[in-house]
């Protein structure tokens, strides 16, 4: 296979400001290239079929230097594949976005295309065609959890063609709901919510449920998960293999014993929200204490949410609980009095109107909190702050009813070690992305329905069942599944077992397998765990690679080599008498901010040169000190912003800690200055690219040669007195 | 073969229920009544739970879990989705799982396949417009109420012969498996609600405005300015409610508001100099963990009232001068105020009533209501329709994109 490229230039309809007869000639001089082809609309028909014929020659390898790849990739890609041809060795390079538009200057653009195109060549030329890939996996998913999640989980799943496995750890399915009494704004009860599902599930030949089952700990990955967990009190250890699972554990109800002013725990009058819905259920209204008629209730909201002690956060549920309990009441004694304690209420939407009902119906409502409760005579007594009116309130409430907090359930974080999805502050599961991937986790195969990652209505959490149907189902793909492999291969030989790229990887995918070989080597030689890596599953984002000690791990499509050779050649000639910039651009948020500049025509200086990663995280220390040895004056990494990584989350914290140790290593061998930065943008402020720009243009300038450009770097300098 | 989805709307629920359904070798029809698509999002500037771009969009199936920038999302792109802009939907009829639909599809002025956006047209006629950077279909739009030479210049001089400045209007009949309503919400222009002098008063705007205002990709550069005059705004009074837990306009609570409205609160007092916001309330409803921009609100030193708002008046230099009852100090308190920001009630969006009459769909105050409410399944609203999004009622662009996937999973199911 050669190593040459077929180079497309398009002037975009001749309206790009760039000297196109000047880079003909130049880049034809490049040794890499094999033609060059001036074009004025590669992205339409004529100039797609150009492509195509391009595609024939060096085995297909084309340097598309247009506009942004992020808008005709998707199209060239598209109509070559509909003609049989394989577009994955093209390289674009963004002549118009992160050139013309952006510098006035005829020469200067000129320039800086001609070394952006020369780095793109050095890229295709070690670039390998990307091969199409299949795999069968077992048609199985693990639901953990059998409450409502679970079960719409369940069975939209089994609707889809997979088989199911449910593990609940009570005794029977249902969770939270059966115990509610009704359930706003439909004023159903739990039992007869849940009833159709429970029927479903049972009549369901492709849904196993096992009771009194608790998970222990998860191996393998995505197509071929084994999920280990023992039933009831017996030792005796069951799995199950499967290739996804959903976790579907519900939320657990904070009990406030240690939250003294309120008598939990202590005066069995004093409940919580969910043992009224119990009691509600049971249809007996009476005092725990003594088993009289209860005639008044004080409800108090926010008991250990809103509290910085307990859980920082608003628990959502608990007023429109409070209220659909008070309307329970109402209709079982109708002479009851109901007064609620809060400091917002807080009913979305139609809940509103069931607020409005209650207190129409005679709830009362007090803004305030409860400063005191005590017992006098077997009476329980009630202390309130009444906020609006400025005065104090005692009342003799027969039952004390807390709406305390939701929290997530047992065993979140114990099963997060071996499972490998992220857990929030507050201890729930943690979304890939809170704005657009709610169910989905960090762990490839494992996605999150219901209350574990939030507080959620009955109507939510099956929405959210439904939805993690669909991911696990885009993700299995029926049990066959079919991409071009494109992502991280492991060379295992050079594997030295360090670990780093299972712990690192932000959607967990590498494993760590026990060598069974290796007993038999000798000391020096043994490693007893290496990395193994299904390129399937990976996501393509370079973390491991960018960390990996051997070089064993490596992206098929953006080798270290390949990497290394682009930074040489659009570095070439870069000197002093012109400090150059060298930015490494995650091809997320940061490819996205430099085209909306574009885009909006923003000038900044052009004494910069650009590459793109797929991630921050892929770029490596040796990557950055590689910049400057090749004559780069500053060198930037533009990522994502602080934690919106779109790879999953932690490329960018990965690219931070690459900067900073390259930092560190600059200083230590005397370059004082920092030549090297990190900087987070999104696209909805496209300044902070200009600024960053800006500042590292500035510092190139400012601090003139580096030790590299005055031949002092790498050598020894005699140190005088 | 079976027949397409017809998916009405494409904002956030509509475009993840149209891309989903593609992705997954559905043929779909995507229709949209601007031509510009996105939504209510594309105006949002940032958008919460996580305060970054207004939008962004899954990309690539050989990257789940990784997503788009929106303006890259290619939708003309995708082999499976046929987008109609300017489009509307006149008629709906036939039966369940063979719905005939008959479209209005207004004049095609520029075909987004085409259009390049090199900007000649934009140089030369002021009828051309791009109206956003991050604007999807990534084309220019054409106002025809502009026409001058230059657009026909433009027409004449286009590298890709883009522009059709005569293109008219037509019609179109197709038949459908299943409709996806995702027509989402639209914010309540307060002008009858006359105590707050929006629509007289020009410094008296709707938080949906303050986004455009404060977007530094909008109109005026992120500068946070009074639309009378241009001059810097620096004190700001936020109302809440407006219109929503109202009976004389929406009873129901808009649920979003709070936290649109906080959000805009901290960035004004964190990022914009000398920026200080009230806030009058009844409930201060950050649900979940939005609270946290309740808590940061606080430290960024906002001020909540809690009352209500009983008098505006405009003075000579067009500041306002507000009178506010404070219920808690049970006394009333002067501002003067250079900007007031409405949070207004989010309403059905206009011709869901029809729509809802013709399918014969449940509603829930106005918008669509879930087919069988007792199975608390929100997104199945009638017999092969389907709805996502704002439709169901105030939703934030998670939940859409939730509720979206939830049908798309259901349409897949009922195609098993």
């Amino acid at each position: 296979m050669g190593n040459k490229s077929s180079v497309l230039l398009c002037t975009c309809g001749k309206q790009l400001k760039l000297d196109f007869d000047f880079l003909k000639v130049q880049v034809s001089k490049l040794g890499l290239a094999d033609s060059v082809t001036v074009h004025d609309l590669l992205c339409q028909e004529e100039g797609l079929a150009t492509i195509e014929n391009l595609i024939s020659k060096n085995d297909g390898r084309v340097v598309i230097a247009a506009c942004t790849n992020q808008k005709i990739q998707p199209r060239i890609e598209q109509y070559l594949r509909a003609n049989g041809k394989d577009p994955s060795l093209i390289t674009y390079v963004n002549l118009r976005e992160h050139s013309a538009w952006v510098h006035e200057d005829l020469k200067e653009a000129s320039r800086k295309s001609l070394d952006m195109i020369r780095g793109a060549l050095a890229r295709s030329a070690k670039a390998v065609p990307l091969q199409l890939e299949k795999k069968n996996i077992k048609n199985h998913v693990t639901v953990i959890g059998g409450g409502i999640a679970g079960l719409e989980s369940a069975l939209n799943l089994s609707a889809l063609g997979y088989e199911v496995v449910i593990l609940e750890k009570a005794g029977t399915l249902g969770g939270h709901v059966l115990d509610l009494p009704m359930v706003a704004p439909t004023g159903k009860s739990g039992k007869e919510i849940l009833k159709s599902r429970l029927d479903a599930v049972e009549a369901n030949s492709g849904i196993t449920v096992v009771t009194n089952a608790m998970v222990k700990y998860v191996e393998g990955e995505m197509g071929d998960f084994r999920v280990h967990y023992i039933v009831g009190d017996s030792e005796k250890k069951s799995e199950t293999l499967t290739s996804a699972i959903v976790m579907a554990t519900g939320f657990k109800e904070f009990k406030p014993t240690m939250m003294d002013e309120y008598r939990y725990g202590k005066n069995p009058d004093v409940l919580t929200q969910l043992e009224l819905s119990k009691m509600l259920s049971l249809g007996a209204l009476t005092r725990p204490s003594n088993g009289e008629t209860v005639k008044e209730i004080v409800m108090v909201q926010c008991v250990g949410s809103r509290n910085e002690n307990y859980k920082r956060d608003c628990s959502k549920l608990c007023c429109t609980f409070a209220i659909d309990n008070s309307l329970e009441v109402l209709k079982m004694s109708p002479d009851a009095t109901v007064r609620i304690v809060y400091m917002d209420i807080r009913v979305p939407f139609e809940n509103e109107m069931i607020y409005k009902e209650s207190r129409e119906k005679g709830v009362d409502y007090i803004r305030g909190r409860i400063s005191m409760v005590w017992e006098e005579n077997g009476q329980t007594k009630v202390r309130i702050y009444d906020s609006l009116m400025n005065k104090y309130i005692e009342t003799t409430p027969d039952l004390l009813v807390l709406s305390t907090a939701i929290l997530p359930p047992e065993g979140i974080t114990e099963l997060s070690e071996t499972m490998g999805y992220a857990v929030e502050d507050d201890g729930h599961i943690k979304d890939l992305y809170g704005k657009l991937r709610r169910t989905e986790t960090r762990r490839r195969g494992i996605v999150a329905a219901g209350a574990v990652t939030r507080p959620q209505f009955v109507f939510e959490a099956v929405t959210d069942a439904q939805a993690a149907a669909l991911v696990l189902h885009n993700e299995l793909q029926g049990g066959v599944i079919q991409k071009i492999a494109r992502g991280a291969v492991l060379n295992v030989d050079d594997c030295v077992g360090c670990s780093l790229c299972a712990q690192q990887c932000p959607r967990g995918v590498p494993l760590m397998i026990e060598q069974a070989e290796a007993e038999e080597l000798d000391e020096d030689q043994k490693f007893l765990f290496k990395a193994a890596i299904d390129t399937l599953n990976c996501h393509a984002c370079g973390v491991c690679q960018s960390l990996c000690p051997s070089g064993a791990t490596e992206l098929n499509f953006l080798t270290n080599e390949q990497l290394w050779d682009e930074i040489d050649a659009v570095l070439e000639g870069a000197g002093p008498e012109e400090p150059i910039t060298l930015c490494f651009y995650c091809e997320e948020c940061a490819v996205s901010t430099i085209d909306i500049v574009g885009t909006r025509r923003i000038q900044y200086p052009s004494n910069n040169r650009l590459i793109p990663v797929p991630c921050a995280g892929r770029v490596s220390i040796i990557d950055i000190l590689r910049a400057l040895e090749k004559g780069a004056s500053t060198v930037m990494i533009a990522a994502c912003e602080k934690d919106r990584c779109h790879a999953g989350g932690t490329g960018n914290e990965i690219a931070q800690i690459q900067v900073d140790v390259a930092q560190d290593i600059l200083n230590a061998i005397g370059w004082k200055e920092k030549r090297v930065e990190m900087f987070r943008m999104f696209s909805a402020e496209p300044e902070r690219f200009i600024k960053a720009i800006e500042e590292m243009t500035e510092r190139a300038k400012k601090l003139g040669p580096t030790p590299v450009h005055d031949g002092t770097a790498g050598k020894w300098v005699e140190v005088t007195k | 073969m079976s027949d397409p989805v017809l998916v009405i709307g494409a904002g956030v629920a509509g475009m993840t229920a149209a891309v989903e359904l593609a992705d997954n070798g559905v043929q779909v029809v995507l229709v949209d009544r601007k031509s510009t698509i996105g939504g209510n999002a594309l105006n949002l500037y940032k958008a919460f739970p996580t305060d970054d771009c207004f939008y962004c969009f899954e990309g690539n199936r050989w990257r789940p879990g990784i997503r788009k920038c929106f303006y890259r999302s290619a939708m003309i792109d995708q082999p499976n989705i046929e987008l109609m802009t300017n489009t509307i939907i006149q008629d709906i009829s036939g039966t369940p799982s063979k719905f005939t639909v008959k479209l209005v599809i207004g004049p095609q002025y520029v075909d987004p396949k085409k259009c390049i956006m090199c900007g000649l047209c934009v140089e030369v006629s002021e009828a051309f417009a791009l109206e956003s950077p991050q604007c999807q279909p990534q084309a220019v739009t054409y106002d025809p109420s502009k026409l001058d030479e230059g657009a026909k210049k433009a027409e004449q001089d286009c590298p890709t012969k883009a522009i059709s400045l005569d293109a008219n209007p037509s019609e179109k009949t197709i038949t459908v498996s299943d409709i996806v309503l995702a027509t989402g919400y639209h914010e309540m222009q307060p002008v009858a609600v006359d105590e707050y002098g929006y629509g007289v008063l020009q410094n008296v705007i709707t938080q949906l405005e303050l986004a455009r205002i404060l977007d530094p990709n909008g109109p005026l550069g992120g500068r946070l300015v009074r639309p009378s005059d241009g001059r810097e705004a620096k004190r700001i009074m936020m109302i809440q409610c407006v219109g929503s837990r109202d009976e004389n306009y929406y009873p129901f609570c808009s649920k979003i508001c709070c936290v649109f409205a906080l959000k805009h609160a901290n960035i004004i007092a964190n990022e914009r100099a000398d920026g200080r916001v009230s806030v009058v309330y009844m409930d201060i409803r950050t649900y979940d963990r939005h609270e946290r921009y309740y808590r940061e609100a606080r430290e960024a030193g906002v001020e909540f009232v809690r009352g209500r708002i009983s008098r505006v008046v405009s003075t000579e230099d067009d500041t306002l001068e507000i009178t506010v009852y404070d219920s808690l100090l049970d006394k009333y308190l002067r501002f003067s105020i250079d900007l007031l920001v409405l949070s207004s009630a989010l309403e059905p969006p206009e011709g869901l009533d029809e729509i809802i009459k013709t399918l014969g769909l449940k509603t829930a105050s106005g918008y669509v209501g879930p087919a069988d409410a007792a199975s608390e399944d929100e997104v199945v609203v009638g017999e092969h329709v389907y709805a996502c999004g704002g439709v169901l009622g105030p939703a934030e662009i998670p939940e859409s994109v939730n509720q979206a996937r939830a049908v798309v999973s259901k349409i897949l199911q009922g195609r098993k």
